[in-house]
């Protein structure tokens, strides 16, 4: 795979403050790759400084081959971005909204008008193209916005904060919309997104940010794995204590033993070893009150390396998948 | 880069002319300086009412029949000033909105940026003209041309008007495109308003003046294009010597606007550099 975009000691300062330092990372063509961290961490300022807004206050960084501060020209003849304001025309339509955007970048007048209505269509806009954007909703005005940011059929995509304010559905319908531009057309999305969730779902690549260092960076999955995989949590009825059958079942890296007849196991897959685990505690004549497991999320990954939650009181917290609720077995 | 100019200030025009209140503001401001100025600070009437010649008057006041006449090439210079200065909040407006940015990021030359802010402008100002115009008309003892006022005067009149907006569009783009935050963008404003304002020959003729503040309110743009405008109107057909001094006008807008646009370069690069 060659690499499209790579950032190496990038660094940028306003006065005193380091808004981002020293950071490396490599995007190979092709890649959907996500910038997580927390408001502040200097994701938006990486971003302006790839697309040629903002200057580089130390390192190097280049898009599509071309140094962002040495032939900024280039760059932007080969990006598309979307900014998180929402800043289509209220007063044009959306098509003239895209349109506008296709004579800026010198897309010639049929081709500009065949492409603006494959993106709205692709977006769902294509019933609402002749309407004001005034007239639009929030997601809407978002979605049109990648049309905007996709028209003249750039290399690379930059996506700031893609679905803030966004509620479940229409975020997920944006996911929907970026994948496909991924993988329909090959364009390469670098993205910035404070939802876990969000990361998770739909990049390749994630590089956790915090205080403008990237902390950790991987695959969501190979992230996650890093916590050693599922937390299991069993109540079974009191007596006997099953800590030793339980850590002789095949993979399992861990059990607490919480309470009289409470347990939890640390193991790879659950799946794998449930069965195993649920024929012992019968053999022993005991029954299970409850069980539930949890995945290891981004959230655990986020805690785990900057030592804190992402942010509190939002998105969608830790999922409890309860296999068996006070089911007499 | 010329395309770009076009493309970005017909975006602005595009919500400008579908927006029915865009006019409104216009016809009511020149209807208050025509109807209440105008009426108000009448020297004829003034004078007819204490028994003095009207002649007089026509000679104070270039040789138009009315007070209208004579002012209202000075309306179309106030008018387009005070425009200017609401017309530039759209800049910061983008600005502030990430428009801009959104503008950075793509391939077009940062000067068209500039030089779009400045042909919208124009184009509303020289629509804010002809409304005036037209209302000077219709009022009651309005605007009384020459008897051979033609098209090629009209011509000659909006290619005056036309430099003075040129001229006051490039400074204040300029000023808008720098600009901020509204708050400097009014600062600013508010501080060249009334001095180019008040030191014109818009509202009455340059023999009101006292001796020192002439040299500045003849090199006043407003007084430049109302000078011309006035010797159009009053006159229709120019003489050699009334040509050479309509050309005399003309080239000094001329100046200001080359002066200013140079300006709105330098500050338009500066201001949408990379930061």
């Amino acid at each position: 795979m060659t690499s499209i975009i790579q950032a190496e000691g990038l660094t940028k300062k306003y006065g005193d403050k380091t808004a981002v330092d020293q950071i490396s990372f490599d995007i190979a063509e092709g890649e959907l790759f996500g910038f997580l961290g927390p408001n502040g961490a200097g994701k938006t300022t990486t971003i302006r400084m790839l697309t040629t807004i903002a200057s580089v206050t130390k390192g190097k960084a280049t898009v599509a081959g071309y140094d962002v501060a040495k032939n900024p020209g280039a760059v932007r003849a080969r990006i598309g971005v979307v900014p998180q304001q929402l800043i289509a025309d209220d007063e044009l339509t959306g098509m003239e909204n895209v349109l506008l955007f296709a004579k800026l970048h010198h897309v010639r007048d049929e081709k500009a008008l065949k492409r603006a209505a494959q993106l709205l269509q692709l977006v769902d806009l294509q019933g609402s193209a002749r309407k004001k954007a005034k007239t639009y909703s929030g997601g809407m005005k978002r979605r049109l916005q990648l049309a905007m940011g996709l028209v003249h059929d750039p290399a690379i995509l930059f996506l700031d904060e893609p679905s803030l304010g966004l509620d479940i559905q229409t975020r997920a319908k944006m996911w929907d919309y970026v994948r496909k531009l991924n993988t329909d057309n090959g364009i390469t999305v670098f993205m910035t997104t404070h939802y876990l969730e969000e990361a998770d779902a739909l990049c390749d690549r994630v590089a956790i940010v915090d205080g403008g260092t990237i902390k950790v960076s991987g695959s969501p999955a190979e992230l996650k794995m890093r916590l050693g995989g599922d937390l299991l949590s069993i109540q079974v009825t009191s007596g006997t204590d099953l800590t030793g059958f339980l850590e002789g079942v095949q993979d399992v890296k861990e059990v607490v033993r919480l309470s009289d007849a409470g347990y939890r196991i640390k193991i790879p897959r659950v799946e794998k070893a449930l069965p195993e685990i649920v024929d012992g505690i019968t053999e022993r004549g005991l029954k299970i009150l409850d069980i539930s497991f949890t995945r290891p999320t981004l959230d655990q990954v986020f805690l785990q390396v900057t030592g804190r939650q992402i942010r509190d009181g939002e998105g969608f917290g830790t999922p409890q998948i309860s296999v068996l609720k006070e089911e007499k077995v | 880069m010329l395309s770009d100019t076009v493309a970005l200030s017909g975006r602005s025009l595009k919500k400008w002319i579908r927006n029915p209140f865009s006019m409104v503001p216009v016809a009511i401001q020149a209807l208050v300086w025509l109807l209440l100025f105008g009426n108000s600070f009448n020297p004829g009437s003034a004078l007819s009412s204490s028994g003095g010649s009207l002649g007089i008057l026509q000679n104070v006041f270039g040789g138009a029949t009315n007070y209208i006449t004579f002012l209202t090439p000075g309306v179309i210079g106030m008018l387009a000033l005070t425009g200017m200065t609401f017309l530039g909040v759209d800049f910061v407006m983008d600005r502030l909105n990430g428009y801009l940015d959104m503008l950075k990021t793509s391939p077009i030359p940062r000067t068209s940026i500039y030089f779009g802010g400045v042909l919208q402008n124009v184009v509303k100002a020289m629509f804010a003209s002809v409304i005036t115009f037209v209302l000077a008309f219709l009022v009651p003892d309005g605007l009384r041309p020459a008897s051979g006022f033609g098209v090629a005067n009209l011509l000659g009149l909006f290619f005056a008007i036309a430099m003075l907006t040129t001229v006051f569009s490039t400074l204040f783009t300029g000023i808008s495109v720098a600009a901020k935050s509204t708050d400097s963008f009014f600062a600013v404003v508010n501080f060249l308003f009334f001095p180019v304002a008040f030191t014109s020959t818009a509202l009455f003729p340059i023999g009101f003046f006292p001796g020192w503040l002439k040299p500045v309110a003849q090199a006043n743009p407003i007084s430049l294009a109302s000078g011309a405008a006035r010797l159009v109107i009053v006159n229709g057909a120019l003489t050699a010597s009334q040509f050479s001094s309509y050309f005399g006008d003309i080239l000094g807008l001329v100046v200001y606007a080359i002066a200013f646009t140079m300006l709105g370069i330098l500050l338009a690069k500066n201001a949408l550099k990379v930061e």
